[in-house]
Formats: C-alpha cells, sequence, structure tokens
C-alpha cells in the first residue's frame, strides 16, 4: 500500500478531506475520530487490506503514519 | 480442538423473554445526531430492551419462561431431570440460580441443578453441557431445561459508549429431550482463547462493578477465531456451508456479524438477526434470534448455532431442530 493509497483510504474512512491530513496528523484530532469510528476504521483496514491492527498497536499510536508503519509491518 | 457429538437430545421448545422497557440509540442522549445514525449503522443496533429496575434477578425470567414453557409442552415439573441456568449477572453467588429455582418451583429432588458462568457463547456451551448430562441419566426420555440470559443493566456504566449502546436485557428458557430413538446427532466445538481474557471484563470498585469492553480486541478475536471454529466443525462433520439449512450466530453487532458471515461466504438469507429491535442480548441471544425470527420457518434440516464472546470463548453447535413444538418470543412488564 503506498502513502497516497493510506491516506485516500483513511480520508474516504474517517469522512475528512484528503488534503487536510498527512503522516504526521494525529489521528486522535480528526473531528470524526471517536471509539466507534475507530472501529470501524480497523475493521475496514482488514476487510480492504487484511491487516489486523490490535487495540493495544493502536493505544500506542499517535500519527496516521505510526497506523502506516504497523501496516507496512504487516506486509 | 475439542470436537464432540451426542445422540439422542432435542430441542423441544424455546421461549425467550424480554422486559417491555425499549430504549432508542436514535434518540441517546450521550450522542449526537450523527454519532447515533453512525452507532446504528455499524453496529445494527436500534432498539435495547431494559428492566424498569436493575436490582431484578434474572431468576425472575427464568421462572416467567419455566413456567410458559411447561405449561405450553404439557410437561409436568417433576418430569425434569437437569436443569441448568447460564449466566453472569446473578444477584448472589450463593446459591445458585439453579439450586434458587428448584426450591420455588416444586422440582423432584432427583434432578441435576446447577449454573455456568458464561456470557456470549453461554447458550451453546449449556447446550452441550445438558446434552452430554441427559445422555449420561440411565432412564429413557430424560428432559432437561435451559436457562440463558442476563439482565445487562445491572453492570453497565449508563456513560459508557462502548458497552451501554450495545447491550440488552433478556432471558430464555430451552426444553431438551432425550430420546435415543430418535438418532439425532448433534456435534459441537467449543474452545477458548484465554489470552483474550480482558476483551470484556467486569472492573469492580467500591460501588459499581461495571462491564468493561475492548471493542477493536473483540472484533479481532471473533474475525480471527470464529469462522475457523466454524469451519473445522463443519470439515469434522463433511458438511458444506450449503448443506445448513440455517445460520444463527450470537448476536454482537453487525460490524462483527457481517464480518464473520463473508469469511465463511454464507447467504445472507440462512443468517437471521434480531439486532435491529433487541441489541446484543448476551447468552440469550441465540434462543432469542430463532423465536423472534425462525419460529415460522424451522423445518427438517441443519441448523449452526455459534457463540463468541467474553473468555475469549467459542462455541459452535450442529444441530436439527426440526422437534420443536413450542419456539416464543414473550415481552414481560419487568
Amino acid at each position: 500500500m503506498s502513502e497516497i493509497e493510506f491516506l485516500t483510504f483513511t480520508s474516504e474512512e474517517l469522512l475528512v478531506e484528503q488534503n487536510i491530513i498527512n503522516l504526521q496528523t494525529v489521528f486522535r484530532d480528526i473531528p470524526r475520530w471517536s471509539s466507534l469510528n475507530a472501529l470501524i476504521y480497523i475493521s475496514r483496514l482488514r476487510e480492504e487490506y487484511s491487516v489486523i491492527i490490535s487495540s493495544r498497536q493502536l493505544s500506542e499510536s499517535v500519527t496516521l503514519n505510526d497506523i502506516y508503519q504497523i501496516i507496512l509491518a504487516s506486509k | 480442538m475439542a470436537i464432540s457429538k451426542v445422540t439422542g437430545p432435542t430441542i423441544k421448545g424455546i421461549v425467550s423473554l424480554v422486559p417491555d422497557g425499549i430504549e432508542d440509540n436514535l434518540t441517546d442522549p450521550y450522542l449526537s445526531y450523527l454519532d447515533q445514525e453512525a452507532l446504528v449503522n455499524a453496529t445494527g443496533i436500534r432498539f435495547r430492551r431494559k428492566v424498569s429496575c436493575t436490582d431484578l434477578s434474572i431468576k425472575v425470567l427464568f421462572e416467567k419462561g419455566i413456567q410458559r414453557l411447561l405449561n405450553e409442552l404439557n410437561w409436568d415439573v417433576k418430569s425434569i431431570d437437569v436443569l441448568i441456568c447460564v449466566t453472569q449477572t446473578a444477584k448472589v453467588a450463593i446459591p445458585s440460580i439453579a439450586c434458587q429455582l428448584h426450591g420455588d418451583m416444586g422440582f423432584s429432588k432427583s434432578v441435576i441443578a446447577y449454573d455456568i458462568n458464561s456470557g456470549c457463547s453461554g447458550f451453546v456451551y449449556g447446550l452441550h453441557t445438558v446434552s452430554h448430562l441427559l445422555s449420561s441419566i440411565d432412564k429413557p426420555n430424560s428432559r432437561a431445561l435451559l436457562c440463558c440470559g442476563d439482565i445487562s443493566s445491572s453492570i453497565t456504566n449508563p456513560e459508557d459508549l462502548s458497552v451501554r449502546p450495545i447491550f440488552s436485557d433478556a432471558g430464555s428458557v430451552t426444553a431438551i429431550e432425550f430420546n435415543i430413538e430418535d438418532r439425532n446427532t448433534s456435534f459441537f466445538n467449543l474452545e477458548t482463547i484465554g489470552e483474550g481474557q480482558k476483551a470484556i471484563y467486569t472492573e469492580k470498585t467500591e460501588h459499581t462493578n461495571w462491564m468493561k469492553l475492548d471493542g477493536i480486541d473483540v472484533f479481532n478475536y471473533s474475525a480471527s477465531f470464529v469462522p475457523k471454529n466454524i469451519t473445522h466443525l463443519l470439515e469434522h462433520t463433511n458438511f458444506s456451508i450449503t448443506e445448513i439449512d440455517w445460520f444463527v450466530f450470537h448476536q454482537a453487532n453487525k460490524l462483527i456479524n457481517e464480518t464473520i458471515r463473508k469469511a465463511l461466504v454464507i447467504d445472507i438469507k440462512k443468517v437471521p438477526s434480531s439486532l435491529y429491535d433487541y441489541g446484543n442480548t448476551a447468552s440469550a441471544s441465540i434462543p432469542l434470534t430463532i423465536t423472534t425470527e425462525l419460529s415460522s420457518k424451522l423445518k427438517s434440516g441443519w441448523v449452526l448455532l455459534s457463540g463468541f464472546g467474553v473468555g475469549f470463548s467459542i462455541a459452535t453447535a450442529l444441530v436439527k431442530l426440526d422437534a420443536v413444538k413450542v419456539c416464543i418470543p414473550v415481552v414481560t412488564d419487568l
């Protein structure tokens, strides 16, 4: 998954304009981020890319890049 | 894996019970309008049932269910040999709810009666226990009552938005009779993944004992292990997905249940859901779904029942439900 593909996916799933997020974005600052939307986001990553992100991995992540690195490491 | 089979026990009747109090996730005061809609879309849960007083014991629902089921089946309470109650919200630890019901309802002294502490996988665990107990009793046509359910609102923090919009109060009673001449065989695959013990748990403080739920871990454990558990049982019994008439899953939430259904490539028409109207009713969810969604549709054929959740525990059964004479959902004033 390329950076662009990941940011496009994230903007679509979290209903945020792609031009206002980047890999340094703190994802918990995204307005639509909530425990429910986090669950939906994780489930969609699994469905589309077969990536499994645990609750602990997510809680230890801060930026979108942290999530992106988990995805890259799982491939 | 603990795959087992037992020949003889057959489900004869199911009564599910819900309180008449209804809460609507689309008018949840803790959520914005957008979040209310997102919640219902993702979880599939709009309405939940709640008892008027959270001090109410699940025993009251079980007692009402037993009375109704025995009456509908025309079974004498003295004809019951096994009484098992599955719950995680007993008001007192001692004595068991099964023994309380035994003392209050005139069961025979020779009854095997005890409780099982189990949640979302509890109906299938209870069915497994009851089926094997019945097959061990040296008597023709031995009978069992399996009571499952929880007053989940009694362990729910009203401000916890991971828990409150999901869980709902309900109970169920299932009647099972052993008849070796029926030659009905049920198959089970029960598993435990204890590393997931903190996915759902209760946290006791001085004044509260609230249920805590890690939605992402519950999703990951369910999506990773439930399809494998079901596939293993089907492979072991030489069944294909298309040979099963109905798949009745524990009603966790739409996100989890749809992920499991898609992973197994099951036709959605074969997967009844009671989530929209009743939410997640823990160990009552499978019998509740059978009574509310399948009561007029059960014909000869095989039904797969799969419960999964708190533990982390997974239990799947492959059974025939063509001898069910009573299948009734009851709304009760509680």
